[in-house]
């Protein structure tokens, strides 16, 4: 090899391992201990012993349970690709997560949750080896006008929203019956029209889905299709379809 | 007659297993194990009990019967065929004080069918029929309500309405001993008040909490069990209210505190109209009262996920004069401290296969005989037998005195052991 070029490869490998180490957040020992004791109380019947969501009851749950081996995560406030942050593992942990059968763990401790979270961590290398990505901005939502609104469906069509979700938000776009996650299960574009996101009701939660998008699922990130406004004008009008 | 009840009474602390209340259904309907919601079966955890406070809702837009397989029904059945052995002192017969010992398995071991869930967001039952044990215990409902959950939207106002246990600090039904029963909760030696608060009661409550059920309150009103049938708009009224708090404390010795108070009050009908020498139900007048106060501690020492559980709790109890006849003014005291230790919680399917629990049972009366000490040990080791059932092998003794109730005025001991196998599915 070409010693300048080795010289630059090994540089490139130096970078690539300071920047890995200085920014990888393992998980914590300690904490992770706890929080075994804790996933074996209450998560293996859903996510198995090894966390690769294949507990005893997966096989009846729809949609199946998260596996946490791989590191995807659809719930983040990160970067798409990115790992999530801890708070990101901890708001589903406290919340759940609607139309799914991970329910809220509001009664547990604080201290348990975020045991869990550093258990959760440990099934995945990826933890271990590159760094969780930091939430994005969300800019303070706009005041709903009927420009704001037009400017939404604007978005809708540009983005082609309607070849999932379907014209009217249904979840029954062209390509809605051929989806699958990066698992190969099936997945249903969501349902705009009736009850809250899976993450949460509040206008933020979308604006985040469409600017993060869903890792391991078809659902993509627009950040770098539309900009922050274009994407609250999108959360005003995808809000707008809401029927119930 | 007097002497009888007392002896009743107290056999009745420590000689009669407690049924209980598990219901797998949920876990079949989640797809959770029992541990998610129970400390180890039949006791509640914090999780379990923010969603029975929910209304046996975890609202994720999955708890309808319609977001469910159609094959799934919500019954469970319960039965715990045990061995069990059971003595009792200073019995009277023809030669005089005499010490009973007898053991055995019940021809027909008893058996709860327990139904319960939503029909439709906000509105849930429960439903257990308990017994079925022949050809000397026939079934009945023990527990048979329906409820209306987030009135006006909001988790503070809630309603609930039929046959069910009150808000107690500890739940007898959820309890884990068989063979000796929180001995405060029992009527009065020698009382005509006929109230039980181990027993589930007829009537209304409200109650409310907040997300977790940090904060939570119930107020009952119901008539007493064994309601002699007063007169008026609502016949032997009783008022229970129980509110609780939980505390977080960031401490990994003693992570979690729950605090609680409680208070009753209850009139009896003490006249009646008779026909040939027997009271008329419902015509019951001149009420007398009587009433509870009292509080608990609970708290959790080491990991949550395998905690040693503490409760200890305090009842005072007073009854007016003359609500048993010829009796002044009557109070007493007591309560109890319970253990519940797990003492292992593991990544695995099994994830608690012990519990070891142990309580102290202590009334104090006023005056006169009845005071009572019980001693209750056990363990269970729970089988591996996944999310949608369970069962345990039960292990436990118990050994109560109740001093000067018996016949001749001397104390009554009864020791009780059994081993059997609990068994919900």
């Amino acid at each position: 090899m070409n010693p300048t070029r080795l010289l630059a490869s090994l540089a490139a490998l130096v970078l690539a391992l300071s920047t890995t180490t200085a920014t990888a957040e393992p998980p914590q020992p300690a904490a992770a201990a706890r929080g075994a004791k804790a996933y074996g109380r209450y998560c293996v019947s859903c996510h198995g012993t090894q966390g690769d969501g294949r507990g005893p009851s997966a096989e009846w749950l729809d949609p199946r349970p998260r596996n946490f081996t791989s590191g995807t995560f659809k719930f983040r406030s990160t970067v798409s690709g990115e790992l999530p942050t801890d708070a990101d593992l901890e708001r589903t942990i406290e919340h759940g997560l609607n139309h799914t059968s991970m329910p809220h763990w509001r009664a547990l401790t604080a201290v348990e949750r975020r045991d869990l979270v550093q258990f959760v961590k440990t099934f995945s290398t990826r933890f271990a080896t590159e760094p969780q990505g930091k939430p994005i901005a969300v800019p303070p939502a706009p005041k709903v006008t009927p420009a704001l609104l037009a400017q939404g469906k604007e978005v809708w069509t540009k983005v082609q929203c309607a070849s999932c979700h379907g014209d009217g938000g249904k979840g029954d776009g062209a390509s809605a019956t051929t989806l699958r996650d990066d698992w190969g299960q099936p997945i249903v574009p969501r349902d705009f029209t009736s009850g809250p996101l899976k993450v949460g009701d509040r206008p933020e939660d979308l604006y985040r889905a469409f600017m993060t998008g869903l890792n391991g699922s078809p659902m993509p990130s627009f950040a770098e299709s539309i900009s922050p406004d274009e994407a609250w004008a999108l959360v005003v009008y995808v809000r707008s379809l809401r029927k119930d | 007659m007097r002497a009888a009840l007392r002896l009743a009474v107290t056999l009745g602390l420590v000689a009669f297993a407690t049924r209980a209340e598990a219901i797998p259904a949920f876990a079949r309907k989640y797809g959770m194990s029992c541990t998610a919601c129970h400390l180890a079966w039949p006791i509640l955890n914090q999780q379990g009990q923010a969603f029975r406070d929910a209304g046996y809702q975890f609202g994720t837009e999955k708890d309808e019967p319609t977001t469910v397989a159609p094959a799934y029904w919500p019954v469970a059945m319960r039965t715990t065929p045990a061995y069990q052995y059971t003595r009792t002192t200073n019995q009277e017969s023809e030669a005089g004080p005499i010490t009973i010992g007898s053991g055995g398995l019940p021809a027909g071991p008893a058996a709860d069918l327990l139904t319960a869930g939503t029909i439709a967001r906000d509105i849930s039952f429960l439903l257990v029929a308990a017994g079925f044990a022949p050809p000397d215990e026939p079934a009945s409902l023990e527990s048979a309500f329906v409820r209306l959950s987030n009135l006006g939207g909001s988790s503070w106002a809630n309603f609930k309405i039929g046959k069910f246990e009150v808000d107690l600090p500890a739940s007898p039904h959820r309890g884990v001993s068989m063979t000796s029963g929180y001995a405060i909760y029992a009527p009065r030696q020698g009382s005509a008040v006929p109230l039980d608060l181990s027993a589930n009661q007829v009537g209304v409550e409200f109650d409310g909490h907040d997300a977790g059920s940090v904060t939570r309150y119930a107020i009952s009103l119901v008539s007493a069990n064994d309601d002699p049938g007063g007169k008026g708009p609502w016949s032997s009224p009783l008022i229970y209210a129980h509110a609780q708090r939980s505390f977080e404390t960031g401490s990994e010795v003693l992570p979690w505190v729950r605090l609680g108070l409680l208070g009753s009050i209850g009139w009896l009908p003490t006249t009646f109209q008779t026909l040939g020498g027997e009271n008329i139900s419902g015509t019951g007048g001149d009420y007398k009262t009587y009433s509870r106060l009292g509080g608990e501690v609970t708290g959790q020492i080491g990991n949550p996920a395998s905690p040693l559980q503490w409760q200890v709790a305090y009842m005072y109890g007073q009854e007016s004069a003359e609500v048993t006849p010829g009796e002044a003014k009557a109070t007493f005291s007591g309560g109890w401290l319970e253990l519940d230790w797990v003492p292992v919680s593991r990544n695995d399917y099994n994830a608690t296969p012990y519990l070891v629990f142990a309580r102290y049972d202590m009334v104090r009366q006023g005056a006169g005989p009845g005071d009572f000490d019980g001693l209750t040990l056990g363990v269970r080791r729970y089988l591996a037998v996944g999310p949608r059932a369970s069962a345990a092998v039960h292990l436990e003794v118990s050994s109560g005195t109740s001093k000067g109730t018996a016949y001749n005025g001397s104390n009554v001991q009864t020791t009780a052991a059994m081993a059997g196998i609990d068994f919900a599915f």
